[in-house]
């Protein structure tokens, strides 16, 4: 049981003008389940890697207690009995091969005597429903898979306070609704406090004990009981909604797959499938984590082997050169950082000013984008600095603008909060409208997506195929 | 074996054919090499991959030394041919069929390396697969910005490298956050120890090697 208490806290990251975190004050209960919500780029990561102590806070900054106990004061090799943090990337957070040689790491830096690690190892993997990902390499598990184990580790390490950071953009429900139960019995049954930064506030209402937002002030505020219905009903209304999207029959067909199969390692992913998605119309593709969603769009720009044959309009794409085909057919890849060529926005902008294949985003509409999407004033920044948000935002950006005939996405509103969602939407609704690329889109989050879609494939149970529902 | 003083011994070996020119001694450490990986159930597959990759080198420097050479140039080519061999063979008896972790966990528990290097290294080492997709990634990448990243371009390795220490930050974070901190006391679930059998057998080795090279008259 820990009572977290924050105390004039104040940081600024060295090459920001304005500090992020303006002496904010405010205590999270033990015990508690606190939801830390407020727009991408206000600070949620920096304040929970302060509260972690993997950033560390400069004296006369105000400070961080656990219990009255100054976080600078905590031994460091205490402070995972005291604090865990669960990252929002669910790739880099790991550092062994298995999922079990991981979670032996944890124990071991928790100086746990090693009779009791199978006990403990067992428990928690059970605790997640994850036994029988024991012995897998963490290298071929899904975002889902790989979030799961970092609960997992958490729950071994037995920490007092949980801390999450955007723990679920890459996660389907199902996955994000069983890691959220977990959660909710660690604090009921084992008394953990937890808090969690989320944008998307779906589901949160009946399983939360408080809602602190961060406010324009750089400060926290908690949001008065009263006022909660009002800020998940923006989230419950896709619960709502009732889209069903017909079966394509007609079209040119785009890409055609021909007895197409996938595997990852010794898994397969895709039982031998024929399958037409056509141009001009906006697919999108939903499917449960770990199905093999990614691992297609790898396979449609030739990043990842397949059996079988894949056509792009008509043509065998393993015969056609990477380079031309490339200009056709381009990925938006999840993680916005592996499409950044450059140091800063500016250069980044410049650079596909330069290789774009058609003339719609000029200057003036480059601004105009900048300005819609929130990123006007950054131009000048280094592109890694900028948060997982605004990155997600500009990456977008970077690809709209080349323009290429299809455009891939891999779940591109990961991390985004619902003003930039709809922002984005709306850019990319005009963006279409005027260039009739054809897009084909992987999301779990569908809050907002929806007027852009035109017609759906499940990809589930090593099948893939259309569906009107999702 | 305990895999350092496998390692020792192998180093050991490694320096003592690099000084000495005995053709005999050679083969015999490369026949000595495939009876121990068959005994650890190495594929003959693997052991033919290790015959035919090293011939190109050892050719060329048999050709090198049989040409160019001074003194008794025929010895001295059939050293270096066969001397190639000893080191791929022996080299192989390590890495097929020692596993890193293994390595890792001898260094630092009997060896006191700083647990950071050692965990730094296997973490290194399990990020090598991922380094070579990410090239790949990389050069596609460019490619649908509309720009041919070669093998040669700087924008390349600066994206790699950037690539590289952002995964370094991430990692060093992702190790504190499950508790780990440098220079603290840990325990350890897999026990390496080094027995005296390990000694005996380093003991014997390095007997066995000055043997080989100091006693026995070899043709």
């Amino acid at each position: 049981m820990a009572t977290i208490t924050l105390h004039n806290l104040t940081f600024s990251y060295p090459e920001a003008v304005a500090p992020i975190l303006d002496q904010v004050n405010l205590t999270f209960a033990s015990g508690q389940f606190t939801l830390l919500t407020g727009p991408s780029g206000t600070g949620k990561s920096t304040l929970l890697k302060l509260m972690t102590g993997l950033l560390s806070l400069p004296a006369n900054q105000g400070s961080i207690s656990f219990n009255q106990t100054n976080l600078a004061a905590i031994v460091p090799t205490d402070r995972a009995a005291q604090v865990a943090l669960m990252f929002q990337n669910p790739n880099q957070q790991f550092a062994m091969d298995t999922v079990e040689n991981e979670l032996i790491f944890a124990l071991e830096n928790r100086q746990l005597p090693p009779q009791q690690m199978p006990q403990r190892l067992t428990a928690a993997l059970d605790f997640v429903g994850i036994s029988h990902l024991r012995h897998r390499h963490l290298n071929h598990l899904s975002g889902g898979e790989k979030q799961k184990v970092a609960l997992a580790v958490i729950v071994a390490m037995d920490s007092d306070v949980i801390l999450l950071d955007e723990p679920f953009a890459s996660v389907d429900p199902t996955a994000r609704a069983s890691l959220l139960r977990r959660l909710v019995r660690l604090r009921d049954e084992a008394g953990k406090t937890i808090i969690l930064a989320d944008h998307d506030l779906t589901d949160y209402e009946p399983l939360i004990d408080n809602v602190v937002r961060i406010t324009a002030e750089h400060t926290l505020a908690i949001v008065p009981q009263v006022q909660q219905p009002a800020l998940f009903q923006a989230f419950n209304q896709r619960v709502s909604t009732h889209t069903t999207w017909p079966t394509p029959t007609s079209g040119t067909p785009l890409f055609q797959l021909k007895q197409v199969t996938l595997q990852q390692a010794q898994h397969q992913l895709l039982e031998p499938t024929d399958l037409t998605i056509y141009q001009h119309q906006t697919t999108l593709i939903t499917g449960p984590n770990g199905s093999g969603k990614s691992t297609l769009f790898e396979a449609l720009v030739r990043l990842q082997a397949f059996s079988g044959q894949l056509t792009y309009l008509g043509n065998d794409i393993q015969k056609l050169k990477r380079k031309a085909y490339a200009r056709q057919v381009a990925l938006l890849f999840q993680d916005a950082e592996t499409q950044f060529l450059n140091i800063t926005v500016a250069e980044e902008l410049a650079q596909c000013q330069k290789y774009a294949y058609g003339d719609y985003f000029t200057p003036a509409h480059i601004d105009a984008a900048l300005q819609q999407l929130n990123l006007a004033g950054h131009q000048d920044q280094v592109i890694y600095t900028l948060s997982e948000g605004q990155k997600k935002k500009l990456q977008i950006l970077l690809m709209l603008i080349m323009q290429s005939p299809v455009l891939l996405l891999d779940e591109p509103l990961k991390g985004l909060d619902l003003a930039s969602i709809n922002a984005l939407v709306q850019l990319l609704q005009t963006t279409l409208a005027a260039t009739q690329q054809t897009l084909i889109i992987i999301s779990h989050q569908l809050t907002g997506l929806t007027p852009l879609i035109d017609c759906h494939l499940r990809f589930d149970q090593h099948q893939l195929q259309y569906q009107e529902v999702t | 074996m305990n895999p350092s003083i496998k390692l020792l011994l192998l180093l050991v070996i490694a320096l003592e054919i690099s000084f000495t020119m005995i053709i005999s001694l050679n083969v015999a450490l490369v026949v000595l090499a495939i009876i121990y990986l068959g005994l650890h159930g190495t594929k003959l597959k693997t052991l033919a991959w290790l015959l035919v990759v090293p011939l190109l080198p050892a050719i060329g420097l048999w050709s090198t030394q049989y040409i160019n050479g001074s003194g008794d140039k025929t010895l001295m080519a059939w050293v270096l041919f066969t001397r190639i061999y000893a080191f791929v063979f022996t080299g192989a008896t390590f890495t097929l069929t020692t596993n890193i972790l293994q390595l890792a966990d001898a260094l630092e528990q009997n060896w006191h390396l700083p647990s950071k290097f050692a965990y730094g290294v296997l973490a290194a080492y399990n990020l090598v697969p991922k380094i070579q997709h990410e090239v790949k990634v990389i050069r596609a990448a460019g490619l649908m910005r509309g720009q041919q990243l070669s093998f040669w371009s700087p924008q390349l390795y600066f994206k790699a490298i950037l690539v590289s220490i952002n995964w370094s930050q991430n990692l060093a974070q992702a190790m504190a956050s499950h508790g780990f901190v440098e220079d603290a006391p840990r325990t350890h679930y897999r026990h390496s120890a080094v027995h005296a059998r390990d000694w005996i057998i380093l003991g014997l080795g390095i007997i066995g090697m000055q043997i080989g090279v100091f006693v026995i008259p070899w043709h």
